[in-house]
């Protein structure tokens, strides 16, 4: 099924929807073209305040056989394909807010359309975050970070955000609202569903609040920073860091383009790999990890090996992370990949990517095995070099996702469909949550 | 048995790994909890392709069928109620592959626990999850049931340390969720599957993480005279930034069964005694060792004291797993309750589990992970004395509505199984019972893939209703007799 396709929406059914939820949704074109979705602007725009707002809307409109794709910030919606066509787009912005935040329970429960930066801020209070360091960390939301599953280098040490998601509240396309899952930090009670939709991208319900853990603020942080000439080295390298007993926060690995790209590093000598290593704890305990990751650097080979203060730090892995999700280049001009591989296969999936027929550049996190590959989408062949990388990068338990691409790529580009997929069994999940198909229809691969 | 079945499955395993013996039925009607009920059959498939058409063969005779590992399931997970047919995952008990380079292993789901972590060990490497019954239990159950362990604070439960599994579907087709790689693109059914107490499908072959074994391990004991200054300190050391590898709390009763079990040198006139556990590199170690002695000290303790050697820690934590064993002695029969709750209410909670003590006039000792608020109240009774047993279900069903009200859960790793299932509608309505339900059926939708577990019967929460098995059990019969852990 193609993305999104076109219903029929009846479009008195505002007024039926502002009677029965009290929220009038908005469906004047001019009001609508601000949420358009790859440009397709949607017939009914509405901003539920709550969960139960939220399914009034969300079983009209389904009962009516529209489709409603969900916007958080608006971070995701030029990931491929494009819809085409949107009847009606829930707008998360309205349902934000920390609801409750017990910091010595390490849990907050918050509605999903709060974006990140108020919840860390929140947090920061505390001394406390979300470990999650995802690129748009200044718009995007809470919701909208989860569906789409999206992490950054901290995933070394506290795992992807689906790790820290406890419990959630969900409308479904039934128009029911139901909680899964717990607001404490274990329970085996029931199925854990919340991580079903961590990575849905919005297909299978709407999440209007999540429980999460968060986790202290380390007391210190420094970050260590090498280049490397060869990738093969660095990957060795980074692997070492994570084998040892060291336990950093997070490890990126840059390419000499996107290295040139962090604002507070002043690029040295020859194009080299850059190896960031962040590392947190107590003023003696960070030190010990920073000397340890230094002379893990040394039997390298790495050159030019620094230590970022808090400053450059913090400014630093913001640009890194916005680098992986592609960010934080000039908008619209890259085709962004995530590849997911061993973490001994990333020096060779970082090679291939320099091998592309198209400009290309690389941010990795080595020791998940992730590769973020940007091809410059103004290159005369995006596309011939997006399929030229699926190709290089086919393989047992590999992966290739198109996180974002210029809107006439959007078009054209298909998601890859993994090898072995367990797509019955998906297109059965999709089914039993989902059964009119409401929620963003074909967008994930596999034509769920 | 529907016609033909049991021919079937031995044409599939094999006549030496397949029985219909009365004998060896009775040998499957339990697992750890109360209840029971006798197989139809016991297989013990060799292979995925073994399983897979195990269940194929069940699904054609509309028969029931039951995943099991070693049985030491908590909550009648394993119990094949209904006379489903028993698959013993006993055979498929290899260690496929460890790859140090990539931090992972693969490993058939009878693996024990404990043997991954002891294959690995040279490397420096270790997979965490370390319940208390680790040295028996698999690594099949613990995706079953998610299982958590000592060591769940600082790293968290299973769900964390699997990266994929193979697993035959309740219709008999196999399929990989996750993989050796991160993120598979589409939905997470790995994490659904973990957690789902074998209702989903048969996990055939699992990846699990490894990890780099810590440099500096220092274990603390803390003693307190009275109960709710030791669950402060709990809160305290959360809230001040402190997250131990481990944080397990015993009341005086545990205390004082552990010590004439095992002699693990816990003061048995204590009301509370703490073992917290930091590691890290030794400098951040010794730190947070000070740091944990002061905010004890601060709350009230009696007195801390660090183990001087390995050998006094692990007497330590031989004492803290024991505690299930030295209940066994203390009694007859002892039911272990598995609520959560937020730890910052511990002091109101452990307060009303000693009221319900009181009120129904049964012996109750806490033996807990208080770090994560997970509530292990072991309670005493005697299987012989008319009503002990109803009255200890009723306790516990007490217990877990005060878990729920205090904005916990009624299961941290147990999981629901036969036992909780009456009480599921204490934490869940409706709408959140109807989705998971519709969440079985898409993968189970003929329901014989462990029926009946999880979800609420007729009963109320509380009502006692033990399955009884019809076979009269042998003496020797349990799998798990006298644990050793
Ligand atoms: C003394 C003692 C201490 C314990 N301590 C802890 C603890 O600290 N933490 C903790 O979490 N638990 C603890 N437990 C509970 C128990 O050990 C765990 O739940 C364990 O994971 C069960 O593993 P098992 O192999 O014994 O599974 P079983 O009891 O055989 O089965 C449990 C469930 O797993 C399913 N299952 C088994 N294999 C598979 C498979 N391959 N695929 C799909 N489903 C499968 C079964 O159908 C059943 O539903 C303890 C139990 C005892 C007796």
């Amino acid at each position: 099924m193609p993305r999104g396709e076109l219903r029929t929406l009846n479009l008195p059914i505002a007024d039926e929807l502002a009677g029965r939820s009290g929220i009038r949704p908005r469906v004047r074109p001019d009001e609508c073209a601000k949420y358009a979705i790859a440009d397709e602007v949607p017939k009914l725009v509405f901003s539920p305040r709550t969960a139960s707002e939220a399914a009034k809307t969300i079983s009209l409109l389904a009962h009516e056989g529209a489709s409603i794709v969900i916007r958080g910030a608006g971070t995701k919606q030029s990931r491929p394909p494009a819809p085409v066509g949107v009847d009606a787009v829930l707008d998360t912005a309205r349902c934000m807010g920390v609801m409750e935040y017990e910091p010595a329970d390490l849990t907050v429960t918050v509605a999903a359309g709060t974006p990140l930066a108020d919840l860390q801020a929140a947090l920061r209070l505390r001394r406390q975050f979300l470990p999650v360091d995802p690129p748009f960390a200044a718009e995007a939301t809470i919701g909208g970070l989860l569906s789409a599953r999206s992490a950054g280098a901290l995933r070394q040490h506290y795992g992807s955000p689906r790790d820290q998601v406890l419990g959630m509240r969900v409308c479904l396309s039934d128009g029911s609202v139901a909680f899964t899952g717990a607001k404490v930090v274990k329970s085996v009670a029931g199925y854990d569903i919340a991580k079903l939709f961590v990575g849905a991208y919005g297909t299978l319900g709407f999440i209007a609040e999540v429980t999460l853990k968060v986790a202290p603020l380390p007391a210190e942080q420094l970050t260590v920073l090498a280049t490397i000439a060869r990738v093969e080295d660095a990957c060795a390298c980074a692997s070492s860091i994570a084998s040892s007993a060291l336990f950093p926060m997070a490890t990126a690995l840059l390419d000499a383009g996107s290295g040139s790209l962090v604002r507070t590093l002043v690029p040295s000598g020859a194009p080299a790999w850059m190896l960031a290593v962040r590392c947190g704890g107590s003023p003696a305990g960070v030190r010990a990890i920073a000397d340890g990751v230094t002379r893990l650097f040394r039997t390298a080979g790495a050159q030019a090996i620094e230590m970022l203060d808090v400053d450059r730090h913090a400014s630093a892995w913001s640009d890194i992370a916005e680098l992986a999700g592609g960010s934080a280049h000039p908008s619209q001009r890259w085709l962004v990949c995530k590849i997911a591989c061993l973490p001994t296969e990333v020096a060779s999936i970082c090679t291939a990517a320099g091998a592309l027929p198209a400009a290309a550049h690389v941010v990795a996190h080595p020791t998940a095995g992730v590769v973020f590959v940007h091809i410059d989408a103004r290159d005369e062949h995006p596309r011939r070099a997006a399929l030229e990388l699926e190709r290089s990068c086919s393989g047992p338990h590999r992966t290739v996702e198109y996180l974002a691409a210029p809107l006439e790529l959007c078009r054209e580009l298909r998601q890859p469909l993994p090898s072995g997929a367990p797509l019955l069994l998906a297109r059965r999940v999709k089914a039993a949550l989902d059964p009119s198909g409401t929620f963003d229809p074909g967008r994930l691969a596999g034509g769920i | 048995m529907k016609a033909g079945l049991f021919e079937r499955l031995v044409g599939v395993v094999g006549s030496d790994h397949a029985t219909m013996r009365a004998g060896d039925l009775a040998n499957y009607q339990y697992d750890g909890s109360a209840d029971r009920a006798t197989p139809r059959a016991v297989v013990m498939p060799a292979s995925t392709a073994e399983v897979a058409a195990v269940v194929r063969a069940c699904v054609e005779c509309d028969c029931p069928f039951v995943a099991r590992g070693a049985g030491t399931g908590l909550s009648g997970g394993a119990v094949p109620e209904g006379g489903a047919v028993v698959i013993s995952m006993a055979r498929m008990c290899n260690i496929l592959e460890i790859d140090p380079d990539n931090r992972l292993a693969v490993v058939e789901p009878g693996v024990v626990n404990a043997h991954i972590t002891n294959a690995v060990k040279h490397l420096g490497l270790q997979f965490v999850p370390d319940p208390s019954s680790q040295a028996v239990c698999t690594i099949g159950g613990n995706i079953a049931e998610n299982s958590g362990g000592l060591h769940c604070l600082a790293y968290g439960v299973t769900s964390h340390h699997v990266l994929g599994c193979e697993i035959v579907t309740p219709q008999g087709d196999i399929a990989w969720l996750g993989g050796k790689t991160a993120d598979a693109p589409g939905y997470d059914l790995l994490g659904v599957f973990i957690g789902s107490e074998g209702t989903l499908g048969i996990a055939t072959k699992v990846v699990v993480k490894l990890t780099p074994v810590r440099q500096a391990t220092r274990t603390l004991l803390a003693v307190y005279d009275d109960l709710a200054a030791a669950s402060l300190t709990v809160s305290e050391i959360v809230a001040a930034g402190i997250i131990p590898a481990a944080l397990e709390m015993m009341d005086r009763l545990s205390v004082q069964a552990i010590e004439e079990f095992v002699h693990a040198g816990f003061p048995t006139d204590a009301a509370a005694v703490l073992i917290i556990e930091v590691e890290g590199l030794p400098e951040s170690a010794l730190e947070a060792a000070v740091a944990v002695r002061d905010l004890c000290a601060r709350c009230g303790a009696r007195e801390v004291r660090e183990a001087r050697d390995t050998a006094e820690r692990e007497r330590i934590w031989l004492g803290r797993k024991s505690a299930f064993g030295a209940m066994g002695r203390l009694s007859k029969s002892y039911y272990v309750a598995d609520g959560v709750i937020p730890r910052t209410k511990l002091p109101e909670v452990l307060a009303a589990v000693e009221r319900i003590g009181a009120e129904y006039d049964l012996r109750i000792a806490n033996v807990f992970h208080a770090g994560d608020g997970n509530l292990h109240p072991l309670i005493a009774f005697d299987d012989r004395k008319e009503g002990d047993y109803d009255k200890t279900v009723a306790a516990a069903a007490d217990i877990l509505r005060h878990c729920v009200k205090a904005g916990g859960s009624i299961s941290g790793e147990h999981g629901i199984g036969i036992e909780k299932r009456d009480c599921m509608t204490l934490q869940y309505g409706d709408a959140d019972l109807r989705l998971m339900a519709n969440l079985k059926a898409a993968f189970n939708p003929a329901a014989l893939c462990n029926p009946a577990k999880i979800f609420p019967t007729k009963r109320t929460c509380g009502e006692s209703g033990r399955l009884q098995a019809a076979v009269p059990q042998a003496a020797d019969a349990r799998l798990v007799s006298e644990p050793a852990f």
